[in-house]
C-alpha cells in the first residue's frame, strides 16, 4: 500500500500531468491517490484539471479530492456557504481575482466541488487542506510548537498532511512534560503527568502553485513519508522524476 | 488586589443579588463577569441593569450573541435534540421580554477583556462556544492560554468552577524539509492557570448554589465560592413566567436547564 | 389440563420477574396473558421478543385461546395491580394464584387472595386503597434522539413530571437497535436491554415500542411532549439510517 498525496495544483494541467506520470512510474505502485484542496487557481484552466481529476484514465488510481482554500472562494462567489462575494480573495488577490475565478469555474464545477470532503480520516491519519480550525490555517515548521500541538490534538491523528502552505516539510511534535492539577468545589486532584508519543504535521507541498511539481508518498506499514519533486513539464518524459526520500 | 468573577447569570437575580452581597463581604475591589447575563432565566433585564448599574466589565457571551443576532447556535451546540427545542423556548421567550437598551448594550460587549497578565473570556480564545472542560487535553488547554497572551486565563460556559494549573509543559520540534539537514526547536511554557468562574445563575455542580471565584492579585490565590440563595424563589418566578416548567425542576437539581455539549473541542463554524 | 396460574402483586414487585424465569423452558406450550392495557402493552410486547417461542395473548383474544388449550399448556396471566382481584374472570376457571410481595408487606388483599406468596423487590406498597395511575402509550414507528431520551428518561424516572413508582418502556433507536428500559422506585439504576431482535435500518419501524408509567400525579401531556421532542423527524431518520447502513458490518461491530 503507498498513498500520493498532492495540494496546489490551481488549475495547472501540465504540472499535475507530470505528477500523475511520475507516480506511474513509482516501483512501489501508489495504491491511493488523495488531493487536499486547490485543485483550481487564478493561472491555469480550471475546467480542464477538474476534467481531468474526474475522469482518471484506466489503471489510473481514483482521486480522493477534499476542498482547499481556492475551493472555499469559489462557494463564497457563488454564494453556496461562507461569508458572501470573496472578502478573503479580494484582500490577497484584489478584485480582478474575483473575475477571473469566476469566469474560469463554471457553476456546474463549483457544484460539484461543493460535494467534496473536508478531509479525510484513513488510519491515524487525517489528510486536509489547512486544519480542523479552518481551510485557510497555514501551518508550517516557523507555526508556534503549541498550536502545532494543539492541531494535532485537535485532528485526532497521528499524522497531519496539510497543504495550504504549500511547502513540503515533515515536522514532528514531541510533548515533553506537563503537570496538571486540578481543584474543583469538592476536591483537589492529584497532579497528572501528561505525556504523549511524537506525532507529525506533513506539509504535502504544492503540485502547480509555484516552482517544480511536488507532493508526497505515504507507506502506512513502514509510516514513511518521501518527498518528491517532478522536474519541468511531462513532455521531458523519462527519468525526469528525481525522488527524495529519507528517514 | 481581589477580584471576584462572576459567569452565566442567566437571568437568576435572585442568585446574583445573593452573589454580590458574598462579594461585598469577601471585600473584592472589582468584579469581572463573563457573559450570559440572559437565556432560560425569568429575569433578564433586571440582571442586566444591576450588572450596568456596578459598571461591572463584562464579555459577550454565547446566549447575550444571540439575543443580539438572532438565533445563531447551530443544532451542534446542544447536546441534544430535547435541549435544543428547550433552548429555542428560552430563547424566544428572551427575545420577547428583552428590553431595546438591553440589547443595545448586550450588543456593545466584547469577546475579551484583559487585566495584566489576566484575560477574561466566556467559552474559549477561540470561540464563545467552546468547552474548556477540566478533563481536556492539557497541551490543548495550555494552547487556549497561550493564544490569549496571558498567566491565567478566566472563563465560563460551562457552569463547574475550578482551577487547573499546568506546570512544566515543554515541547520539542524535529524539523525536515527536503534538500535541509535536520532543525530541532524546544519549547517551554511557564506555569499557566485556567480559572473557571462556574455559574451565578445556572449551576452544574449538582447542587442548586451558585458559584462564582475570587482572585487575588497580589498572592495569585484563587478561592472557588459557593453562595447559597432562595432558588425557590427563581423557581417561583419561572413557572410565572410561562418558562417551561423543566427549567424550574433542573435548576431545583444543581443540573442546569439544559445538559451541555458533550463535545468538548467542537468549535461551530458559524 | 393445561396448567392456569395468575400473578398478582403491586407495581415494580417482580411479577414479570417471576414469570420470565419459566417463560425459558421451550419443552411445553407457554402463554403469557397480561390484561387491562389494551391490545399491546410494554409487558407482552418484552415477552414476545424476548421468548419468542411463547405466545403471547392479546386481551381480544384472550377469551377464545383459553376455551382451545393443548393438555400440556401453562398459562401465565398477569394480573396488573390496578385490575380488580375478586374479578368473576378470575373465578371462572381454576387459576394457581400467586402473590409476588414486598418482604416487609404482612398484610394485603393478595394475601387473602393468594394460594401461593412469593418474596418479590423490597418496593413500597402502595399506601391503603390510594392506588396509583397508570399511563401509556405506544411509541411505534417513533425513534429517539439518544440523549434526548436518555435525558427524558432521568426526568420522567427522577419526578420532574410527577411521582414515578415504575416507568417501562422499549424504545426504537437510530442505529436501529431496540432497547427495554425498566425503572423501580427505590431499586437502584435504571436496567437498560438491547432487545434480540434485528436491527431496523430502513424506514420506521413496523413493531412495537412503547412507554407505560405508574405513580401519582402524573403531568401526561408535559410526558408526551417532552417525549415528542425527542422523537427523530423523518428526514433526521433517514440521514442516520443511511450513516449507518454505509458503515461495514465488521467495523461496526467495535462500536458495539
Amino acid at each position: 500500500m503507498q498513498w500520493a498525496i498532492l495540494s496546489g495544483i490551481e488549475g495547472n494541467l501540465a504540472a499535475y500531468e507530470a505528477v500523475l506520470a511520475d507516480i506511474r512510474r513509482q516501483r512501489n505502485p501508489v495504491t491511493d491517490l488523495y488531493i487536499v484542496g486547490d485543485l483550481v487557481g487564478l493561472k491555469g484552466d480550471n475546467e480542464a484539471v477538474v476534467r481531468r481529476v474526474r475522469e482518471p484514465q484506466p489503471g489510473e488510481p481514483i482521486p480522493q479530492v477534499c476542498t482547499g482554500w481556492w475551493e472555499e472562494q469559489c462557494f463564497s462567489l457563488h454564494g453556496f456557504r461562507g461569508l458572501p462575494d470573496a472578502p478573503e480573495l479580494v484582500e490577497r488577490y484584489g478584485l480582478g481575482a474575483v473575475k477571473d475565478l469566476w469566469e474560469t469555474v463554471s457553476r456546474q464545477t463549483v457544484q460539484w466541488l461543493a460535494t467534496l470532503d473536508f478531509g479525510f480520516h484513513e488510519l491515524d491519519c487525517l489528510l486536509i487542506h489547512g486544519s480542523t480550525v479552518s481551510y485557510s490555517d497555514e501551518l508550517t515548521p516557523e507555526t508556534p510548537p503549541i498550536t502545532l500541538c494543539d492541531g494535532l490534538i485537535r485532528a485526532d491523528a497521528n499524522t497531519l498532511f496539510c497543504g495550504r502552505s504549500g511547502r513540503a516539510f515533515e515536522c514532528w511534535i514531541e510533548p515533553g512534560a506537563l503537570r496538571s492539577t486540578v481543584t474543583t468545589l469538592d476536591q483537589t486532584a492529584a497532579p497528572q503527568e501528561q505525556e504523549k508519543s511524537p506525532r507529525r504535521v506533513v506539509g504535502v507541498g504544492n503540485v502547480g502553485r509555484v516552482g517544480q511539481p511536488a507532493y508526497v508518498l505515504y507507506d502506512p506499514g513502514a509510516d514513511r513519508v518521501s518527498f518528491k519533486q517532478v522536474q519541468g513539464s511531462v513532455a521531458k518524459g523519462f527519468g525526469a522524476s528525481k525522488g527524495l526520500g529519507y528517514r | 488586589m481581589k477580584l471576584a468573577v462572576i459567569s452565566c447569570i442567566h437571568g437568576n437575580y435572585e442568585a446574583l443579588d445573593a452573589v454580590l452581597c458574598d462579594i461585598d463581604n469577601q471585600k473584592a475591589e472589582q468584579i469581572y463577569c463573563l457573559g450570559d447575563l440572559v437565556g432560560y432565566g425569568p429575569y433578564p433585564n433586571a440582571v442586566v441593569e444591576m450588572i450596568r448599574s456596578l459598571d461591572i466589565p463584562t464579555c459577550q457571551g454565547c446566549w447575550d450573541e444571540d439575543i443580539v443576532e438572532g438565533l445563531n447556535a447551530c443544532e451542534c451546540s446542544y447536546p441534544s435534540q430535547l435541549a435544543e427545542k428547550r433552548g429555542h423556548l428560552a430563547h424566544e421567550w428572551t427575545n420577547r421580554v428583552i428590553h431595546p437598551e438591553v440589547r443595545e448594550y448586550l450588543a456593545s460587549l466584547p469577546m475579551t477583556l484583559r487585566q495584566d497578565n489576566l484575560c477574561f473570556v466566556h467559552g474559549s480564545p477561540n470561540s464563545q462556544h467552546e468547552y474548556l472542560l477540566p478533563t481536556m487535553d492539557g497541551f490543548a488547554a495550555l494552547e487556549r492560554v497561550l493564544a490569549a497572551e496571558a498567566d491565567v486565563l478566566f472563563c465560563g460556559h460551562t457552569h463547574v468552577p475550578y482551577l487547573r494549573e499546568l506546570e512544566n509543559g515543554t515541547l520539542s520540534v524535529r524539523v525536515q524539509q527536503p534538500g535541509q539537514g535536520e532543525t530541532q526547536r524546544q519549547f517551554t511554557a511557564p506555569l499557566k492557570r485556567i480559572v473557571n468562574a462556574g455559574s451565578v445563575g445556572e449551576p452544574r455542580h449538582g447542587r442548586p448554589n451558585a458559584t462564582y471565584v475570587l482572585y487575588d492579585t497580589d498572592t495569585t490565590q484563587v478561592t472557588l465560592r459557593e453562595v447559597p440563595y432562595d432558588y425557590k424563589k427563581t423557581c417561583a418566578a419561572i413557572l410565572e413566567q410561562g418558562l417551561p416548567p423543566i427549567f424550574a425542576w433542573r435548576l431545583e437539581r444543581g443540573m442546569e436547564f439544559a445538559e451541555r455539549a458533550e463535545d468538548a473541542g467542537h468549535v461551530c463554524e458559524r | 389440563m393445561p396448567h392456569l396460574i395468575a400473578i398478582s402483586g403491586p407495581s415494580g414487585s417482580g411479577k414479570t420477574t417471576w414469570i420470565s424465569q419459566f417463560l425459558k423452558h421451550q419443552s411445553t406450550p407457554q402463554y403469557y396473558v397480561c390484561p387491562g392495557l389494551g391490545d399491546l402493552s410494554v409487558d407482552l410486547a418484552h415477552i414476545g421478543y424476548r421468548f419468542p417461542w411463547v405466545q403471547v395473548v392479546p386481551e381480544a383474544q384472550l377469551t377464545a385461546i383459553l376455551a382451545d388449550l393443548p393438555e400440556q399448556a401453562t398459562v401465565y396471566l398477569e394480573w396488573g395491580f390496578h385490575l380488580d382481584l375478586g374479578s368473576p374472570f378470575l373465578a371462572e376457571l381454576p387459576w394457581e394464584r400467586v402473590a409476588v410481595l414486598p418482604p416487609d408487606l404482612a398484610e394485603s388483599d393478595w394475601h387473602g387472595w393468594s394460594d401461593r406468596i412469593v418474596t418479590g423487590n423490597p418496593v413500597a406498597a402502595p399506601a391503603n386503597g390510594y392506588l396509583p395511575e397508570i399511563w401509556c402509550t405506544p411509541l411505534n414507528g417513533q425513534v429517539f434522539d439518544p440523549p434526548s431520551l436518555e435525558a427524558l428518561l432521568l426526568e420522567v424516572s427522577g419526578g420532574a413530571y410527577g411521582q414515578v413508582g415504575r416507568m417501562k418502556g422499549i424504545f426504537e433507536l437510530p442505529d436501529g437497535r431496540a432497547f427495554h428500559v425498566d425503572f423501580v422506585e427505590g431499586l437502584p439504576g435504571m436496567a437498560y436491554t438491547e432487545l434480540a431482535i434485528p436491527r431496523w435500518l430502513e424506514g420506521r419501524p413496523d413493531r412495537f415500542s412503547g412507554i407505560e408509567v405508574v405513580g401519582y400525579g402524573l403531568e401526561r401531556e408535559a410526558i408526551a411532549q417532552t417525549l415528542l421532542d425527542s422523537t427523530l423527524s423523518d428526514a433526521a431518520l433517514a440521514q442516520y439510517q443511511q450513516h449507518y447502513q454505509s458503515l461495514d458490518p465488521a467495523e461496526e461491530a467495535l462500536f458495539v
